[in-house]
């Protein structure tokens, strides 16, 4: 067990697809002795690197499923959790971002700050992770770090400051100047594992003063002492130290790192300036709601002698059988232990704990608050909250969007068919924003997600890690309905077959929601016992059964209310049953007078190019029936705010990239309801109708 | 169509008293208020005005954020829908959203060149502006031809446009020398004032009248739109 919290560090590597991070953390490993040999990604030698633990990810040569690993430089723990770069998957990277302390920014020297940069920057503002940047590829042609810095400071607003300068740049690129202690950094061996120091050449002296004193500018801003110490000319290494600390805590100052972790030259020195700067688990404030005490919000404290409170943040299954990482902020895990799941209620017994690297583990006995573990073998889902038996915490519940898009699925042979269910299972497990269900009517699986490549991704895993290939029917938008206007009902059940009969009256109305939530609102006014109180609930069932199916388009029906104010019972004919038929016959007969109407999902697209190509992005977001919210203007790059339906967002990358030449990208990510145009609802209404009366023929 | 309602409560009704009843097409009109007072918040009842009549906005800031900007529409519309009962506001929101375009720019870097590109690109988007609405434009700084550039150019596409400009007292009693020496660029300068539970909205200058001792009207400090009596 890690006693030292102050020696844990539990970081991101966050960054943009192809900035190299997963080449950065394959490094990272092997500096610190964890991996034996250096493999690259996209399989060059046939194995490809180690955190890309998926067959698909090496293919395609991106992450997409974030591996938690340990690792120890200097005496220091790091949990590293490699963090997924495509927007589609942003719940994952939220979801990491949650039991992060700090992160590493990875940049591309070359392209700077694009636009995934910006929102994973975003969410870690949002999610108060403070992070050092590290500038890699400076070994290619057109590196810049100057240009990347620039770019932290004007599009990321980061107080970023230069703590390295480059020695060479592009196929000259040697080695690093630490403009704290004043030397030059070169790495020597076959993997640059030799860190050799030496004096800075002559011909960059000047440079590296004028840059040392920039630095020490902004940074003596988070130390006074520092500040003093600078202007009577005796500043040491370690009150540098503490104010870049201090300044990189409050998220007041971003220390840039450069290097290529390709050419292997800068990475220990990033790995450092972690251990230096970035914060223990004891640094940060976390909180979770007392369930036993109306969810009041509690302070967790990192003492390993408190009660247990532990997230579940991430499952796997693999070669170890069901896998649940958690990251444990209060008291002490240790096998053998029982822990209780606080969302089911369910206790489980510790049978095996882990520390995971990538694709290896290392059993443990125990651990402790501030660390990151694997559970082997418990039933549970991503985000629920263990502790032990003498508290009752949950840890806040992340947000989860609603899905926007499904999409059919068919297994094509019997192994498929077999295999389907348990993927299924599995991914829904994982990813809370994944959902399967079978559409009683069709028959057919329907598979919901966030957007196309989300589906696409998880259809393509089914078939590599399943063995289970499926045909996938046209992406259906989720549409929903809602009314429009008020509109009365006074219904009577009445039914008599012999034996004692089915009665119950209901009169009161239905109007749109004045507040604009999505939820169902039922309001009861009986007053007198004309509906006996023990048969009201039996009403609002009624009601709930008929708001899954619509019978405007045949979708969900959202922003009702309903007010029930009138009503007659029967001492021997009435029954649940009878008020709940009620209900569903006032609401089939009411709806239609409540002018419902058809709503589609609208994103919030954000595109982000060069200004001289606004036109022509304006122009895809007007041909997609878009509303342009915004744009903000930076030197060279504007980024374009809008909502577009989405039914109309099938493609746009393609679209997207033959406008702006391919410089261009966007993120999406759902808004709201809106009410659909009439085209769209005369077409939606007459799809409905015509399936009905295939139904009925 | 939506006039009606809104007459109700539009800041601008202040100008009805006065000489043209407005600012009027080919106009530049200048806000002036202390930090916090509530300029954006102004310039947006100004802006929801307009969009109201089925005009389009083009509002320019080199002060918030697009995020920022848009609450505050969302929040003036919201009270002025919820105060006149206005049916189907959800589509008259949409409306109102579709009419307007929001552009931020770096503080400082707003050149009269670069606000005719915008308002090319919004022509070509959506439409000409019949209203720009210019927020954070440092006067002391701007220089006389840049104004007359922003004159030619309100002439030019027959739109009004409203700036805000910043003081650093809270009380007004004339506009400050940097606008008086565009004083004939500018046909109209508004001050806000806090005043207690209201804000104060007085008329420094009203076209070519002479006797602005009328004009000035109190407004909701959260809205910035008329009090209701």
């Amino acid at each position: 067990m890690i006693h030292d919290l102050s020696t844990i560090r539990n970081i991101g590597i966050s960054a943009h697809i192809d900035s190299g991070k997963t080449t950065l953390t394959e490094r990272i490993l092997f500096y610190t002795g964890r991996i034996h040999a250096i493999h690259e990604v996209k399989g060059k030698d046939e194995v490809g690197a180690t955190m890309d633990s998926m067959e698909l990810e090496r293919e395609r040569g991106i992450t997409i499923q974030s591996a938690a690993t340990h690792t120890l430089w200097n005496g220091h723990h790091v949990n590293i959790i490699d963090t997924p770069g495509h927007v589609d998957f942003t719940i994952e990277v939220e979801r990491a971002l949650r039991v992060l302390d700090g992160a590493i920014l990875v940049l591309c020297g070359v392209a700077g700050v694009q636009s995934q940069s910006m929102t994973v920057d975003r969410q870690m503002r949002r999610y108060k992770v403070p992070r050092i940047a590290f500038i890699n590829k400076l070994d290619r042609s057109g590196a810049n770090p100057q240009r990347v810095t620039e770019h932290l400071c004007e599009k990321l607003s980061h107080n970023a400051v230069l703590m390295q300068l480059p020695i060479g740049l592009e196929a000259a690129f040697e080695g690093v100047i630490d403009l704290i202690t004043m030397t030059a950094q070169y790495f020597e061996g076959d993997s640059g594992e030799h860190v050799v120091t030496k004096e800075i050449p002559a011909e960059l002296r000047d440079e590296a003063e004028m840059a040392r004193e920039t630095m020490l500018d902004s940074v003596s801003m988070f130390s006074d002492e520092l500040m003093e110490a600078i202007l009577e000319e005796r500043a040491t290494e370690d009150q540098i130290h503490d104010a870049v600390r201090a300044g990189t805590l409050s998220m007041d100052l971003t220390p840039v790192y450069l290097g290529s972790a390709y050419k292997n030259k800068g990475v220990q020195q990033l790995l450092d300036a972690t251990n230096r700067y970035l914060p223990s688990p004891l640094d940060i404030e976390n909180t979770g709601v007392d369930l036993s005490n109306d969810e009041a919000t509690l302070v967790l404290a990192s003492d390993p002698n408190k009660p247990l409170v532990a997230l579940a943040f991430k499952l796997e299954d693999g070669r170890y059988g069901q896998l649940t990482y958690i990251r444990i902020y209060q008291g002490s895990l240790s096998k053998g232990a029982t822990i209780i799941n606080r969302r089911t209620q369910k206790k489980h017994k510790v049978g095996r704990l882990g520390r995971m690297h990538a694709d290896s583990m290392e059993d443990i006995r125990e651990a402790a608050a501030g660390d990151i573990v694997a559970l082997f073998g418990i039933e549970c889902a991503s985000g629920d909250t263990f502790t032990d038996e003498s508290v009752q915490v949950s840890m806040t519940s992340m947000h989860v969007p609603d899905a926007v898009i499904s999409v059919a699925i068919k297994p094509l042979d019997k192994k498929a068919v077999d295999n389907m269910g348990k993927a299924l299972g599995r991914f829904v497990r994982e990813d809370p924003t994944f959902r399967a269900k079978v559409d009683p009517e069709s028959n057919e699986t329907v598979i919901s997600g966030m957007g196309e490549l989300h589906l696409e991704v998880y259809v393509e895993r089914m078939k590599r890690e399943y063995g289970c290939e499926v045909e996938t029917g046209a992406p259906q938008v989720a549409y929903r309905e809602t009314i429009s206007q008020r509109a009365e009902f006074n219904y009577t059940h009445k039914k008599q077959t012999g034996g004692s009969g089915q009665y119950g009256r209901i009169g009161g109305w239905v109007e749109p929601r004045a507040d604009g939530e999505e939820e169902f609102d039922f309001d009861s006014r009986i007053k007198g016992g004309s509906i006996p109180t023990e048969y009201i609930p039996a009403v609002e069932k009624g009601f709930v059964d008929c708001l899954d199916k619509g019978r405007l388009i045949g979708f969900p029906v959202i922003g009702m209310k309903v007010v029930v104010d009138d009503g007659k019972s029967h001492s021997v004919d009435s029954s649940e049953m009878a008020f709940r038929a009620a209900a569903r016959g006032a609401f089939r007969e009411v709806y239609g007078r409540a002018k419902p109407i058809a709503l589609e999902p609208v994103m919030k697209l954000e595109v982000e190019g060069p200004v001289e190509f606004q036109g022509a992005i304006l122009k895809t977001i007007m041909q997609r029936r878009g509303t342009v919210i915004g744009t903000t203007e930076a030197p060279g790059t504007s980024r374009i705010e809008s909502e577009v339906p989405l039914a109309e967002m099938f493609g746009y990358a393609t679209d997207l990239r033959s406008m702006t030449q391919g410089t261009a990208e966007f993120t999406m990510e759902f808004a709201r309801y809106l009410p659909a145009p009439s085209e769209v609802q005369k077409e939606l209404k007459e799809k409905f109708s015509s399936k009905i009366l295939d139904d009925d023929e | 169509m939506y006039r009606k309602f809104l007459n109700a409560r539009s800041p601008l009704r202040l100008l009805e008293k006065g000489l043209q009843g407005g600012l009027g097409p080919g106009n530049l009109g200048v806000v002036i208020a202390g930090h916090g007072v509530g300029k954006t918040s102004f310039l947006v009842g100004v802006a929801l005005d307009e969009l109201l009549r089925s005009g389009r906005v083009l509002h320019v800031s080199m002060a918030h954020t697009v995020t920022h900007i848009r609450d505050h529409y969302d929040t003036v519309f919201e009270e002025l829908a919820a105060t006149t009962h206005l049916e189907d506001g959800a589509r008259v929101h949409v409306e109102v959203d579709h009419g307007r375009s929001i552009r931020v720019y770096p503080r400082n870097s707003l050149t009269t060149a670069k606000l005719r590109e915008a308002v090319k690109i919004e022509t070509e988007a959506g439409g000409p502006p019949s209203l720009v609405v210019i927020e954070g434009l440092d006067f002391e700084t701007t220089s006389r031809e840049d104004f007359l550039d922003l004159k030619a150019l309100a002439k030019d596409l027959a739109a009004e446009i409203w700036l805000s400009a910043s003081s650093s007292d809270e009380k007004i009693e004339a506009p400050p020398p940097s606008i008086e020496r565009m004083g004939d660029l500018v046909s109209v300068v508004l001050a806000l004032e806090p005043g207690g539970e209201t804000v104060l909205l007085r008329a420094l200058k009203d076209h070519d009248n002479p006797d602005l001792s009328d004009l000035h009207v109190a407004l909701d400090p959260r809205t910035l739109l008329l009090i209701r009596h």
